[in-house]
């Protein structure tokens, strides 16, 4: 093993933390400008670091599961981006005050005329929303620190044992991440139209954590690699697999949302229609058309060729593409609740862009000035630096 | 014992070293040898249920499909059930195959080759039921947008259209795949055999094949690039499969997760099928080095995984029923798990969700005769599974005066015996002609066959780091 | 008798299937062949013959080897760009095939949906991209990069290519290349560690001595089943299923048809007659029938006058009327001389009547002409009655209309 722990440029904290400064104080002048579109754009960041915070986490369950050896040198990066989970636990907080103004099933009037909602009354309503969102953090904390505490742990005892235990914990955690990421894309996204309903819609946001968590993966791993903090050993073959695993993600996504969308065009029942009839309102129309270019098409062209699968600088460029594309998602499947003429882009929703990006290379940067970047305990290292194609 | 000796990698695919020779003879062996005593057993009772099949087939054609139990208004009954099922047990064969070999799980080699020609007779099999239920079957050929005399064109907004172009897309490029992947191995049988007529048959067959490395190149090259749109096409399959039902309006049929749900079902049905028939396999043809148990463990572990992917989305569906505040759509489920077929729904749940929890245990996974019950019941919970989304959600519908029950009447057994006579004759068939291991594949990853150094023209050998 | 007979045909067949049947080769060396025992001998190996720059050689194995290529030379497999261009072919002609079939030469509407739209269209057009990949890829990688099938290649049948189809593996430097000398490539081949060097052949039919598909047997079997083929294709179709169910394309069907007998009814006719009073759409019974015409003056044409109607008119005038009224309403049709002259429809009166006269005659019938209700709808009718006004008015016209039209 012939990894030595460098310090990351001090140019990356400066970056984490000026996003992150301009984002918080664009986020306050929102709040104060106009509070309910504040927190709508609040929902959409939020959903984004959860989709990377508890994405990373999954990453890492996948990878102790079907016992992948080529990302081993890389799951320190899905480890430190999971570290946003204990700041979403309290970024979550605001959101509470804000229900108000986002769910329209919290109010008291619209419960009494309307027998729909009444129907499902039990289910969405705010205190076992509430306790809903707090078991479900209870459950993604405690896989968290299980899983750093091992993968630290192994640092220094290199005990395999402690993989052993992490493969039982994937196990277990595989399925609660499922549950958990469908109950939270239906809680957070699906009831702001509270009476639309698809079954999909939890693979729907499933498929987009998968996708995003795994371009920032590659993102950072790349990057690192390129500047000589991981190992030289790691070379086009892992690169390779970045590609083409953002490859497979992006047609996933896209067999989701098409199978989603395809279902509801055709059976044209107007309680499922109207979720999209929303979407193709005004300026919307283009916004939705737009979607399957910037999610899809687009980077379904450039990645498809074998040779664009191993140049770092373009996989890097496309990772920062899959960002603003899941960023485009998200917008696509929250905003129209709050826009509902036209889709509007404003300093606002970029100062909340701002933030999201600047906390998840904070949170980066602070977990990296402290652990090794390669799990140089783990005993799948050396078969993963060794990982050919062929 | 070090970790890694013991972790899923540097386990040995091939137990017990053999030299090349040897997987040569081991796996040529059923071709070159008479059948035996049990083959031949196997062979007619297989035939036999093939015959009852034919026999209830030719009642069919000859009086018409009011042989069968369907009605008004469960007008889709075992002729798709059946169409369904079968077309899901393809699916794991070019899972295998394909999606296996992009994820470069070398583990595949052992199996992917039989599991590649189960998919072949399984869609076979599956074909043939949405054509008999066409009443014709001679005027098939409407199906495909060929010029007629009247001047129409198929439907092209329907989905079982769609089914005709997924289904014959899919069985012609599991053809070839399979044909592709038999060419090396026709080669090696040729140069094997002392007969002059096997000698002309696999000469041509093997298309002259030289194993020259100049073809080799172009060969894995393609064998890539048929692993790659084999993947999505096989999830294509099952979607258009589910579009079938999915793009109604009937509660019960039309839900979003249909096409991810169909697809993980598919793969789970697949598998058990998979199993059950390999676990025979490689005890009747002496193979249990070259398929061994760890190819069962990791079989297993693809079912305890899809069975709960099917679980997931029969949760999902029961839960959204209830969220949609939709009457109809609750009481389809609440029909299914409480109506007169609760015993098929119930029976569809255990096998393919609660029976198959017992592979969290190592020891379970690693039995032979419990995984063979348990994948038995896979099987059983798959059939069911269709019967239920098929029967469960026409039986009663809208219209509470037009509601009926559906029996099964003698010819449809006969047609469900005979499916299973169909593909199981044309799967030992294969058995004593094709070689049911790939032998070029099996050989590239035994230990010590690839090389520990990579030259280059006039440059000297670098060691592989 | 059938027992000797068939131990004889076993016999025979044994005896054929034991031959030896390797085709003489000439004289004409193909090229050397070199056995080697592990991939780190081949692979080396196959590194220094093409760093000597041999260009016309090939090695072999019996499974693919990784690496291989690199220590070749040889460039990575193009298989991919054919496979592409036939797959975006294949979604293009897919595209295209759903797109005129379903919105330009056959519309039909279904479920209220478009002619074309895409959603349902992308599935089969990804099958046909699927479908044309998949067949240019495997069939691109046989015939066009590897020009396969080609069964008689001179190292088919070798003792070298029954070993490295096994477990050795092989090196052939061609006796064609430029570079080509048997002790140089001896001498290479063994210092590479080669434990078996052999000399490859050309067969006869490679240098085009022999050409077994030209032999006159050959011809005439493959005639001889073609012409079998479509004879018992022929038969089996146009005459053993004609009649037979259930292909009789439905020709025998169990139903009673209206003018069948039937012992199930109590009259013996399979026709069910209509309940008493049924008046069938567009029949109602006219209520003057048989009444004089001055009776029905009320009756007034329901029809508008426009183009269509007189052209209507006009159409029905001359099937119907013309052949005794004339085609100007003059009484000399066609029928002149066989049949009754009818009085003109320019008489005064005729002129005088009103369309409900006119209507009633050709309901009802006057003097020798019969009724026309069978033959001419209600409308058809009024239709004709504006038709012949027009006509009334064409042969009466006055100077003043002239000016009119002016």
């Amino acid at each position: 093993m012939d990894y030595k722990k460098k310090p990351l440029p001090p140019v990356v904290g400066k970056a984490g933390f000026g996003l992150l400064g301009i984002g918080l104080v664009l986020m306050i002048l929102a709040f104060a400008v106009n509070t309910q579109r504040a927190f709508f754009d609040y929902l959409w960041m939020y959903m984004f670091l959860v989709s990377i915070g508890v994405g990373s986490l999954a990453l890492v369950a996948l990878e102790y599961l079907v016992g992948a050896t080529w990302s081993t040198p890389f799951r320190r990066i899905s480890e430190f981006l999971a570290s946003i989970i204990p700041v979403l636990a309290i970024l979550v907080i605001p959101l509470f005050f804000g229900m108000h103004d986002l769910f329209h099933w919290t109010h008291p009037e619209t419960l009494q005329n309307d027998p729909l909602l009444q129907s499902k009354a039990s289910y969405l309503n705010v205190n076992f929303f509430i306790v809903r969102v707090a078991i479900i953090f209870v459950i993604w904390l405690a896989f968290y620190f299980l899983f750093i505490r091992n993968s630290q742990k192994q640092d220094v005892t290199k005990d395999p044992a402690l993989t052993r235990q992490s493969i039982k914990l994937s196990a277990i955690f595989a399925i609660l991440f499922i549950v958990t990421i469908s109950v939270t894309a239906i809680d957070w996204m699906m009831s702001l139209e509270y009476h639309w309903y698809s079954t999909m819609f939890g693979v729907y946001y499933f498929a987009g954590t998968l996708y995003v968590s795994f371009a920032v993966a590659a993102f950072f791993a790349v990057k690192l690699n390129e500047n000589g903090y991981l190992s030289e050993r790691l070379s086009n073959n892992h690169y390779y697999s970045f590609g083409a695993f953002m490859f497979a993600f992006n047609i996933f996504w896209a067999y989701i949302a098409f199978s989603q969308y395809m279902l509801i065009w055709y059976a044209d029942i107007p309680e499922e229609t109207f979720w999209i009839i929303m979407r193709m309102k005004g300026s919307w129309a283009y916004f939705s058309i737009g979607l399957v270019f910037v999610h899809f098409i687009i980077p379904f062209l450039i990645l498809l060729p074998r040779s664009s699968k191993v140049r770092p600088g373009l996989l890097t460029k496309m990772a920062v593409w899959f960002v603003l594309a899941h960023f485009y998602d998200l917008y696509w499947l929250i905003m129209p609740t709050y826009f509902k003429d036209g889709f509007v882009f404003g300093w606002s929703e970029l100062g909340f862009m701002m933030f999201a990006i600047g906390l998840i290379i904070t949170v980066f940067r602070i977990r990296a000035a402290k652990t090794n970047l390669v799990p140089v305990g783990d005993p799948k290292l050396e078969s993963g630096l060794n990982f050919h194609l062929n | 014992m070090s970790f890694d000796s013991t972790y899923t990698r540097e386990l040995p695919l091939v137990e017990a070293k053999k030299s090349f020779k040897e997987i040569d003879e081991v796996i040529a062996l059923p071709t070159e040898t008479k059948p035996t005593k049990g083959w031949w057993i196997a062979f007619s009772i297989s035939s036999t249920a093939l015959l009852i099949g034919a026999f209830c087939l030719s009642l069919t054609f000859y009086y018409g499909i009011g042989m069968w139990g369907n009605n008004n208004p469960v007008g889709w009954a075992f002729d798709i059930i059946n169409f369904v099922f079968w077309i899901g047990i393809g699916h794991a064969g070019t899972l295998i195959s394909a999606i296996l070999f992009l994820f470069r799980q070398k583990w595949r080699t052992g199996i992917a080759r039989f599991a590649e020609a189960m998919t072949i007779f399984a869609v076979m099999t599956a074909g043939i039921f949405p054509i008999i239920h066409t009443g014709r079957p001679w005027l098939a050929g409407y199906l495909l947008p060929l010029p007629n005399q009247n001047g129409v064109w198929v439907n092209f907004s329907s989905p079982l259209l769609w089914d005709v172009f997924a289904v014959s897309t899919y069985f012609t490029i599991s053809f070839l795949f399979w044909g592709i992947g038999l060419i090396p191995d026709l080669a090696t049988l040729r140069d094997r055999t002392t007969s002059k007529i096997k000698k002309t048959i696999y000469s041509v067959l093997s298309l002259g094949w030289t194993n020259s490395n100049r073809n080799w190149s172009n060969y894995e090259r393609a064998y890539l690039i048929l692993a790659g749109i084999s993947t999505p096409l096989v999830l294509s399959v099952h979607t258009i499969v589910s579009f079938d039902f999915a793009v109604s309006v009937l509660p019960g049929w039309h839900t979003t997760i249909f096409p991810p749900y169909f697809v993980a079902g598919a793969i789970f049905s697949g598998f058990g099928m998979v199993s059950t028939v390999l676990i025979l396999v490689r005890k009747v043809f002496n193979m249990e080095h070259i398929i061994t148990i760890g190819h069962l463990e990791k079989m297993n572990k693809i079912l305890l995984a899809t069975g709960m992917m099917v679980g997931y989305a029969y949760g999902m569906e029961f839960f959204i029923a209830w969220y949609s505040g939709n009457t109809f759509e609750q009481f389809v489920f609440i029909n299914r798990a409480f109506g007169p077929y609760a015993w098929a729904y119930w029976t569809m749940v255990s096998c393919n969700v609660i029976f198959p929890q017992l592979f969290w245990f190592k020891k379970i996974r690693r039995s032979i005769p419990i995984t063979m019950v348990l994948v038995i019941l896979v099987n059983v919970g798959m059939w069911f599974e269709r019967f239920v989304i098929i029967v469960t959600s026409l039986h009663r519908d809208f219209l509470p005066s037009s509601w009926a029950m559906y029996y099964p009447t003698l010819v449809d057994l006969g047609l469900l015996l005979g499916s299973f006579g169909f593909f199981f004759t044309f799967l030992l068939l294969f058995l004593k002609t094709l070689t049911l291991v790939s032998i070029s594949e099996i050989k590239a990853v035994v230990e010590g066959a690839q090389p520990t150094i990579h030259p280059h023209p006039g440059g000297n050998g670098q060691h592989h780091d | 008798m059938v027992s000797i007979m068939i131990k004889k045909l076993i016999n025979f067949v044994k005896e054929y299937d034991s031959k030896d049947d390797r085709e003489p080769r000439s004289k004409k060396l193909f090229g050397l062949a070199a056995l080697y025992n592990t991939p780190n001998e081949i692979i080396t190996a196959a590194a220094d013959v093409a760093g000597k720059g041999y260009e016309k050689f090939d090695v072999y194995t019996p499974y693919p080897m990784h690496g291989m290529d690199d220590a070749m030379g040889m460039k990575s497999s193009k298989v991919g760009y054919v496979s592409f261009a036939l797959g975006l072919t294949g979604m293009c002609l897919a595209l295209l095939m759903i797109w005129w079939m379903s919105s330009v030469n056959y519309q039909n509407i279904i479920g209220g949906k478009p002619f074309f739209s895409l959603p349902p269209a992308i599935p089969i057009t990804f099958e046909g991209t699927v479908l044309l990949t998949g067949i240019a890829t495997v069939f691109g990688m046989l015939i066009l990069f590897n020009q396969l099938p080609k069964i008689n290649s001179p190292l088919n049948d070798t003792d070298f290519m029954k070993r490295v189809s096994s477990d050795k593996f092989g090196v052939v430097i061609k006796a064609d290349d430029e570079k080509f000398s048997d002790s140089e490539v001896r001498k290479l081949f063994l210092s590479g560690g080669a434990f078996e060097i052999q000399e490859i052949y050309y067969r006869e039919t490679n240098l085009g001595i022999k050409t077994p598909i030209f032999d006159g047997k050959f011809i005439s079997i493959i005639f001889a089943t073609a012409i079998l083929t479509a004879i018992i294709t022929y038969i089996t179709l146009n005459i053993v299923l004609y009649d037979v169910v259930p292909f009789d394309w439905m020709w025998k069907q169990a139903k009673i048809n209206s003018q069948s007998k039937s012992d199930f009814f109590p009259n013996k006719a399979g026709m069910r007659e209509p309940v008493n009073g049924t008046v069938a759409r567009g029949f109602l019974p006219y209520e003057y029938k048989g009444m004089p015409d001055s009776s029905v003056k009320l009756l007034s044409n329901p029809l508008a006058v426009s183009r269509k109607v007189l052209e209507r008119g006009q159409e029905r005038f001359n099937i119907y009327c013309s052949p005794c009224h004339g085609y100007f309403g003059e009484g000399d049709g066609r029928m002149k001389d066989q049949f009754p002259k009818p009085p003109s429809l320019h008489n005064q009166k005729v002129l005088n009547w009103s369309d409900g006269n006119i209507y009633h005659v050709i309901t009802n019938g006057q003097n020798v002409m019969p009724s026309y209700a069978e033959q001419v709808s209600v409308d058809d009718r009024w239709a004709i009655i504006h038709y012949i006004r027009t006509l009334q008015r064409s042969k009466n016209a006055s100077d003043e209309d002239l000016t009119k039209a002016k």
